[in-house]
């Protein structure tokens, strides 16, 4: 597997991800079945190079047993207004107890989801809800993604942005 | 037991929020997908629309198993699917079903050049997790949808005539349900054709306007025989119920003259229509419609299928009953004479389009109705009717047995009071009615 010194997710994109938009993760079992969960917050380091994404320990059971049995993961971002959407994905991810200073990203990502939800046309008071945890039960899910994929819905949805694992 | 079942959590699969999923390759690589749709079939079934040929798609050819995140609209509390691939289905009922209500889906997030159906990929719902979270209280449950039904069916069992059933469905629906905007199409097999028979809350009635089989959500749920609700307006032109058939064609002479306008909503942001069948046989459509988005959902589509079912009953039987009755007895008492001005109808005889004056009044089946009443009205000074004459006449060309003549007549009757009140047909009793004509007519046939 290459590590690219430059990941080529187009600066937009990146920009989008950084900002806090929706985040789905998903992983799989030894069975390959499917887990998934949405995340509750999300911080993109180092051109998109470095992922954090924070989910509930009790609503994600079984997406946190199988990245820690070291299942890949695959992480979607998207703007709920225009549906530009990226797919990370990576194959190994380290797992940590959220800590105090995560807390202001999570109030950003917070705020940020807010407003993006409300340009759909849905009130604060039901994202608040859709993302409300408790610091003590979230869990850092890290990874370097080796690949990328823009996922705008349309025919060119799945279209690589970075080469890496075949 | 107290599982969640799918029909507890409908709410969810409104679309209102997009909906995720998540597969995974043989490879063992998981993958994310949006999902425009989750589809109710039924207690244990959804569909997904299948629009591109992405990693979703292959992965699901390859491991059926799959999961959806769902989002409560009202709540926000999470659900999650645990699904089992089983089949694509790209015609039918369940396809045409989805992809009217994608197209409106399309339409309001502005994809309707990137959505497109290809095939619905039923899945077997094997487990649904309610996610612990923090949701919002639920908000109070709609109540007197059933109490609606139950008196809607109360009335429907003591109709004795289509008017009085078609009455009971619109007022319960106006009343019961506060929908604004409503109409009942019969279907007429021989043409391929749907017509209004009765409507509620337009500028006008529309009374004997047509749809061709298939065309807009009204002709896709009588061609499917299948619920069709769109929850947000459609651009596309294939579920656009206002533009006209044979103006679409170019038609014009006759068969433009003979239009008579569709009544709908230019603009309509949510629409349901449901299909009115009797013993496997489509006999009309029931159809309501909204300015606004998102105004119908499970709940009226339940209630609007369970009225169509009665509705399509009390048809059967009010027709049946109809067509029982022997020839008429003459008139009790000698009708009085007719006076005023004359009336001028023409008949065009190709299409038995029948005109009063200069404007167009009925044509088709109903129209041969018309035309036989007034002759013999004319030759014989005959005022009293039965449906079964009719039935037998070969002049009318009924076009088979099960054809609902009821029908007819009310189209016949509703089109008089609006367009020739000087010509009423008035229900005498069971399959037998009168002709009352106040002024002199004048009769004039055009081959």
């Amino acid at each position: 597997m290459k590590t690219m010194s430059r990941p080529p997710i187009p600066p937009e994109l990146l920009a989008m991800m950084a900002r806090g938009v929706s985040v789905i993760v998903a992983s799989r079992d030894a069975e390959l079945r499917p887990s998934m969960m949405r995340a509750m917050g999300s911080n993109v380091e180092n051109e998109g190079q470095r992922i954090t994404v924070f989910v509930s320990r009790a609503q994600s059971r079984q997406l946190l047993q199988d990245v820690a049995a070291g299942a890949p993961i695959a992480a979607v971002f998207s703007e709920p207004a225009t549906h530009h959407c990226v797919q990370v994905k990576a194959s190994r991810v380290a797992v940590r107890d959220a800590a105090p200073r995560d807390e202001p990203l999570l109030v950003r990502y917070l705020a940020s989801m807010e407003r993006e939800v409300q340009r759909v046309g849905f009130p604060p008071h039901l994202t608040r809800a859709m993302l409300a945890c408790r610091l003590p039960d979230l869990a850092a899910v890290e990874f370097e993604p080796e690949q990328a994929f823009d996922q705008t819905p349309g025919p060119r949805a799945g279209k690589p942005l970075m080469d890496g694992a075949p | 037991m107290n599982e969640l079942q799918l029909p507890d959590i409908r709410a969810c699969l409104e679309g209102a929020i997009p909906a995720n999923m998540a597969t995974c390759a043989g490879d063992g690589t998981p993958n994310v997908a949006f999902l425009s749709q989750v589809y109710y079939v039924d207690e244990e079934h959804v569909a997904l629309s299948f629009q591109f040929f992405n990693k979703t798609r292959q992965n699901i050819l390859a491991n059926p198993q799959a999961a959806v995140l769902l989002l409560h609209p009202q709540t926000a509390a999470f659900y999650r699917l645990h699904l089992r691939y089983l089949r694509t289905e790209t015609s039918g009922p369940l396809f045409e079903g989805m992809k009217a209500q994608l197209a409106g889906i399309a339409s309001h997030s502005g994809m309707q050049a990137v959505f497109k159906l290809l095939g619905a990929d039923v899945y077997r719902v094997e487990r649904i997790e309610a996610v612990p979270g923090e949701p919002l209280p639920a908000p109070m449950p709609r109540g007197g949808m059933l109490a609606a039904v139950r008196r809607c069916s109360e009335q429907l069992a003591r109709c004795a005539s289509l008017d009085e059933a078609l009455n009971a469905v619109l007022s319960t629906l106006t009343h019961s349900m506060g929908v604004q905007h409503a109409m009942v199409l019969m279907f007429d097999p021989a043409a391929q054709r749907l017509y209004t028979v009765a409507s509620s809350g337009y500028a006008t009635s529309g009374i004997g306007s047509e749809v061709q089989l298939g065309q807009g959500v009204i002709g896709v749920a009588a061609r499917e025989r299948t619920p069709v609700r769109i929850t947000h307006m459609t651009n596309a032109a294939t579920y656009t119920q206002a533009v006209r058939s044979s103006f679409q064609a170019g038609a014009g002479g006759i068969e433009a003259a003979t239009e008579i306008p569709y009544p709908g909503l230019a603009q309509p942001r949510s629409q349901l229509a449901v299909p009115v069948l009797a013993a496997g046989r489509l006999l009309g459509v029931l159809f309501v419609e909204s300015p606004d988005d998102m105004r119908f959902g499970y709940e009226d589509e339940d209630m609007l299928v369970a009225m169509a079912g009665q509705l399509g009953a009390t048809m059967e039987l009010v027709q049946v009953a109809g067509d029982a009755v022997e020839a008429a007895p003459m008139a009790a008492g000698p009708e009085p004479a007719a006076s005023g001005e004359p009336l001028h109808l023409r008949r065009f005889g190709g299409t038995d389009s029948v005109f009063v004056g200069d404007d167009y009044l009925i044509k088709g089946v109903a129209g041969a109705i018309l035309w036989k009443l007034l002759r013999d009205h004319a030759g014989q000074g005959r005022c009293d009717f039965s449906n079964r004459e009719l039935r037998l006449d070969p002049s009318i060309r009924l076009p088979d047995v099960t054809d609902n003549l009821e029908a007819r007549l009310v189209l016949l009757r509703r089109r008089l009071a609006e367009q020739c009140p000087a010509i009423r047909i008035e229900k005498t009793g069971r399959g037998r009615f009168r002709l009352h004509v106040e002024r002199p007519v004048v009769l004039t046939e055009i081959s």
